[in-house]
Order: structure tokens, then C-alpha cells, then sequence
């Protein structure tokens, strides 16, 4: 991290740690505290995909309903609408 | 010009996607502002503009294709500067049909976005041992702990830190702190573009079935209109 001084402290790592387990969907059954570093990563990599699988459903549902990607189209009017909001 | 029905369909939309609706979604979403739904939206109606050939010619797999990428671009551009934004933009940039589009959306940010330099490289010497001592953290957590399973559970950490590293974007080139930050930051922005793309279908959705509703009611009043 650049600006920061040398010294990166053992705090700055666990609440970094803290914060990105207390993310992931299942912390709130798990007794905080007993966390492995594997298990972290693992469920850090499997909450990515799924998020990235929902993009990926919800895109498709998009151009779904989106039939047509002109301009002129009621869709683009509803965002145009939504920023003017 | 609008038609009539354009117009009821639009207020309908704009009531169905009004304050107290944002509310509510913004109270489950913690991390979508206003700012990020502006800038979402507009980078959407971009993406729809320089995407566009004709009304015809686009293929659902292309629409699909033009709206992850502009949900993905709105993502990295509200976000700034950051490792994974970079890195993000960059490897859209690898598929030589992007290229267009990212230039079309970004504008002379394009260049600059790519151009400029990772220092990450340099910190790497440091990062191991920064590494090492989160692994040292996370393992103080544990409250049993076999010295033979902590060579596995080392190669493990490894193999799935490098796992982590494939998915973020731009991961390749981080290491142990700034690994973590930006994954922590990557996953936040992720929660927070599916959030808006979710809210963005519900409005396209109901409006659907609003206009369909008000149109079939159109049709009942006309025919007893005419008995």
C-alpha cells in the first residue's frame, strides 16, 4: 500500500481478515474465531463465483426483457428516466 | 416524440424505482449509494448506444454479452482506480471486440487506465512476509493445531491463495496484504452491481406486466364499450 509507513502491524492484518470473513455468507453460523486460513480462502473463491454467476444469470434475464439494445427503445427510455429521477 | 403508452409505461417505471423503494434496497445493499446507481445507469445507456447495430441484428447472446460487459465497465469506472479496476479493464481489453467499446465508454481514460504502472512488483520481497504472518494470524485462530498438518495446511493456503488469485482481476500481479484489500473491496463492488442489476429487472419486469395489464384492461373497456 503505498504511502503508508514500513510497518504494516498484525492489527491491520486480523481486521482485514475480520472484515472479509464477516462478508461471506456463512460467518454468522460459525463461532468467529475459528477460522483457518484455507477455509477462508475457499470460501472467499466459492462466494466470488457464485457472485459472479449471478451476474452472469441476471445479464441473462436482462436481454431477456431487453428485446431490442436501441436507443429509441422503451428500455433505454426507462433509463434515460431513472437518471433524470 | 412519446406515444400515450410510452409515457404511462416510464411514470410507472419511475414510480416502481421511487424513494421508498430505494430504501428498502439500500438498507439490504449496504454499499449502493445514489452516486453508483447514477453512474451504473448511465454506463448502461452507453452500453446500449455504442453497442447497437440495428434492432434486428443483435442476437440474445450478443445482448447478453453487450449488458454484462456494460454492468462490468459501470462496476470498475465508479469504482476508480484501484489494482483489480485495472485489472479489470485490462483483461476485458485482451478480447479484440471489447476494444471498441471500452474506447467508445472511457474515452481517452482508456489509454491512460491501461498505461498506468503496477508497483506491486516492488513490494513483493515484503508481501511474503506479510503473508506469512496473516497465515501465523489465522492459524493462532485455530485452537487445536498438529505440527504435521501444518505443511498441508501450508500448501493448501497456497494452492488456494493462488485460486484467489485467478478471480480477482488483476490478482495475478498482488500479493498478501494488498491481495486481501482488494479482494475485500472486488467483493463489495460484485455485491453491490448485482444488487443494482437485480432491482434494475425487477423495474423492466413489473413494468412489463403493468403495461400488459393496462393494455388488456383497455381492450375489456372497449368491448364493453361496443355491446
Amino acid at each position: 500500500m503505498s504511502g503508508r509507513g514500513s510497518r504494516i502491524t498484525d492489527e491491520e492484518i486480523n481486521e482485514l481478515v475480520s472484515k472479509l470473513q464477516s462478508l461471506l455468507p456463512e460467518s454468522r453460523r460459525r463461532n468467529t474465531g475459528r477460522v483457518s486460513a484455507s477455509k477462508l480462502l475457499k470460501e472467499t473463491c466459492s462466494y466470488i463465483k457464485s457472485l459472479h454467476r449471478e451476474v452472469d444469470d441476471l445479464s441473462d434475464r436482462l436481454s431477456g426483457l431487453m428485446v431490442t439494445m436501441d436507443s429509441n427503445s422503451p428500455q433505454a427510455e426507462i433509463i434515460r428516466s431513472l437518471l433524470r429521477s | 416524440m412519446l406515444s400515450r403508452t410510452h409515457f404511462i409505461y416510464i411514470s410507472a417505471c419511475v414510480a416502481a424505482f421511487s424513494p421508498s423503494c430505494l430504501l428498502s434496497f439500500s438498507v439490504a445493499a449496504m454499499q449502493v449509494t445514489e452516486a453508483f446507481k447514477h453512474a451504473f445507469l448511465k454506463q448502461m445507456l452507453l452500453g446500449f448506444q455504442a453497442s447497437a447495430v440495428s434492432t434486428n441484428s443483435m442476437g440474445i447472446q450478443e445482448r447478453k454479452n453487450a449488458i454484462k460487459l456494460s454492468a462490468d465497465v459501470a462496476m470498475a469506472v465508479f469504482r476508480g482506480s484501484r489494482k483489480w479496476t485495472r485489472g479489470l479493464i485490462a483483461g476485458l481489453s485482451e478480447k479484440q471486440q471489447n476494444r471498441s467499446f471500452l474506447q467508445l465508454i472511457l474515452g481517452e481514460q482508456y489509454e491512460r487506465r491501461l498505461m498506468k504502472p503496477c508497483y506491486s512488483s516492488w513490494k513483493i520481497p515484503r508481501c511474503r512476509t506479510i503473508v506469512r504472518r496473516s497465515l501465523r494470524v489465522c492459524c493462532r485462530r485455530q485452537k487445536k493445531k498438529k505440527n504435521q498438518s501444518g505443511v498441508l495446511a501450508r500448501t493448501l493456503v497456497e494452492k488456494r491463495t493462488q485460486q484467489l488469485k485467478r478471480l480477482v482481476p488483476g490478482g495475478e500481479s498482488m500479493d498478501g496484504l494488498s491481495l486481501l484489500d482488494e479482494t475485500l473491496d472486488y467483493v463489495l463492488s460484485l455485491r453491490a452491481q448485482v444488487d443494482l442489476m437485480q432491482s434494475l429487472l425487477t423495474t423492466v419486469e413489473s413494468s412489463k406486466l403493468r403495461s400488459h395489464s393496462k393494455r388488456t384492461l383497455t381492450e375489456r373497456k372497449a368491448s364493453y364499450v361496443g355491446k
